[in-house]
């Protein structure tokens, strides 16, 4: 029943399956039905497919409109164009009426935007949702988690932003592992020297980083924090309780994501060395996907490197 | 034709949503009165006459939606709600205060019977559109009503809305542009190249009318014509900002500007309805 490859292909086909059981789900597009790989849903649901044209400001707007008559939909698009170019809609018309709409954001951080370059890369769509009250924000690692993901944020109420990517996510989840909105996953427990703290489509690396870590004699604790919002404060005061230093990483600009969520965390219930993996602030540039978060900062070394830097901090 | 009774009595009520706007206004020490003004014969034709709505519930899945777009103006919207009974008129004397039911601008989980929430210009057409779109998914006879500014139009978000409108044909959809020819900063025409108005809509395919804003015989048989048509409809009001007041007419200063006691008192005789009850 699991037929997609990709994270695109992984949210149509969540759609498709939630569609089946509610006529409440729509897709409105501004011309991204190929970009999210979502044909297959225009054809069986026509009348469900909303087409708005190239104007993503538009769509945000027509969404919040069908939200406040009942109905469900997803507004599904580039990451940057929905929150940057439509971020006032989303903000205004969305999430100050706690409106019902889903936003799927793709082609997020530098790996999704990769080649096309800085216009298309989006490294801050996850500061500006999570700065805007009552929105919830989450980024899966993998194109399974994607598909639970949907089907997860489908199911509450109120308005979500979900980061999915552009067709090189490396599975790094079995098909099957559920995606439990709002709290954090323990993916690796090789003991507590650091936290790991990761989210996104970079999750392969941190789990490579880990394993090197191991190798040499470093024990993490991995955890998959794909919800930013609301954050699991819980889950990573216990984890950072227990490491007493720790490393975030994500393919997002070091302001405003996982970086700041987890430094709130420590810093409101549990002080602890944090070391930041990310785009260090600067414009990226094209490239190939796993070249351009090598060059800028996400290298798997660069991880490892991060790790023995706040174990040498720690107390 | 309209009786002339009914005409009677849509202007006795306009009077007093006007004479609201300016207590309303006057009693907070902040709003928006010109613009209120202007759409105030607009409002009253569509609460008073048009919309099919239930006041007893204000959430009702049928009822006619309506969006003030041009936020700003919502004195008027607030007076035509509580003059329909969806909340106190002593509500009123909230206007803008800490806790209040009546914002600032319009917001739809606050207020009981405003559809949408409005105030950052442009956005209301496209939401529009949304509704309109739903109306026709869950196959409804509801119609959308929204009320665009002149200025607010010189937002391209408005153009987006426009196209995506016709492509759906919504027949459901009807548009007033409230054409009082200024805007904050000064006189539509000095500062933008909008005008005329009406070729826009036209260009982008829409049924076209144009009318005076506060002829209420006018208003009514251009939403008559509107509703028959095969697709979205705008009607074009040429109105009179600050209109029912001759020391407001036309002058911008009242765009947003509070009502001295003198100038209320002078509302009460021009409009002479009950600035308490």
């Amino acid at each position: 029943m699991l037929s997609y490859k990709g994270t695109r292909e992984a949210f149509t086909k969540a759609l498709i399956d939630l569609s089946a059981e509610d006529d409440r789900f729509l897709l409105v597009s501004p011309d991204s039905l190929k970009a999210m790989r979502a044909t297959p849903f225009a054809d069986l649901y026509p009348d469900r497919y909303i087409e708005v044209g190239i104007a993503e400001q538009n769509a945000v707007a027509v969404a919040a409109g069908l939200a406040s008559c009942g109905l469900v939909p997803f507004v599904a698009t580039y990451g940057g164009f929905i929150t940057m170019r439509a971020c006032e809609q989303l903000r205004t018309f969305v999430a100050y009426p706690h409106l019902n709409v889903k936003f799927i954001g793709i082609n997020s951080g530098i790996f999704g935007g990769e080649r096309e370059g800085v216009t298309h890369q989006f490294f801050e769509d996850l500061g500006i949702v999570r700065s805007i009250p009552g929105i919830t924000v989450v980024a899966p690692a993998d194109e399974h988690q994607v598909y639970h993901a949907v089907k997860a944020i489908a199911n509450i109420d109120g308005p979500v932003y979900l980061r999915a990517g552009n067709g090189r996510e490396h599975v790094v989840y079995d098909q099957d592992a559920p995606f439990d909105l709002g709290k954090i996953r323990v993916l690796k427990e090789y003991g507590t020297d650091v936290a790991l703290f990761a989210n996104g489509f970079i999750m392969n690396r941190a789990l490579e980083a880990a394993e090197i870590l191991n190798a040499q004699g470093i024990k993490v604790t991995l955890a998959d924090v794909h919800t930013l919002k609301p954050i699991d404060v819980e889950g990573i005061t216990k984890i950072l309780a227990k490491c007493g230093a720790a490393v975030t990483v994500e393919d997002h600009n070091i302001i405003g994501g996982l970086a700041d969520a987890v430094a709130k965390v420590s810093t409101d219930h549990c002080p602890a060395p944090i070391g930041r993996i990310g785009l260090q602030d600067v414009f990226p540039g094209s490239g190939p996907a796993e070249a351009v978060l090598d060059c800028y900062g996400m290298a798997v070394q660069d991880i490892v490197t991060a790790v023995k830097t706040v174990l040498s901090k720690k107390r | 034709m309209l009786e002339t009774n009914s005409v009677a009595k849509l202007q006795k009520i306009a009077n007093q949503l006007r004479l609201d706007v300016v207590k309303m206004v006057h009693d907070a020490k902040d709003g928006h009165p010109g613009p209120a003004l202007s759409a105030a014969d607009i409002i009253t034709t569509l609460y008073f006459r048009e919309l099919n709505i239930d006041p007893s519930n204000p959430k009702w899945a049928d009822r006619d939606r309506f969006i003030l777009s041009k936020g700003h103006a919502c004195p008027a919207l607030y007076a035509a709600l509580a003059r329909k009974g969806y909340f106190s008129v002593e509500e009123f004397q909230g206007l803008r205060g800490l806790g209040c039911l009546l914002q600032g601008h319009p917001c739809m989980k606050k207020t009981p019977g405003v559809d949408m929430t409005s105030g950052s210009l442009g956005n209301g057409l496209s939401i529009g559109v949304g509704m309109a779109i739903a109306a026709k998914y869950r196959k409804k006879s509801y119609n959308t009503f929204v009320i665009l500014g002149d200025g607010e139009i010189q937002e391209g978000i408005v153009w987006e809305a426009a196209m995506c409108a016709k492509r759906y044909q919504l027949n459901n959809l009807i548009v007033f542009v409230d054409h009082n020819g200024w805007q904050s900063g000064g006189q539509v025409k000095d500062i933008s190249g909008l005008l005329p108005i009406l070729p826009k809509w036209e260009a982008f395919g829409w049924h076209c009318q144009t009318i005076d804003g506060h002829d209420f015989t006018q208003i009514i048989t251009a939403i008559d014509t509107a509703k028959k048509t095969p697709g979205p409809s705008v009607i074009i009001a040429k109105t009179i900002k600050g209109k029912g007041l001759p020391y407001m007419e036309n002058d911008n200063s009242w765009h947003k500007r509070v009502p001295t006691d003198a100038e209320l008192a002078v509302a009460v005789e021009a409009l002479g309805g009950n600035a308490n009850a």
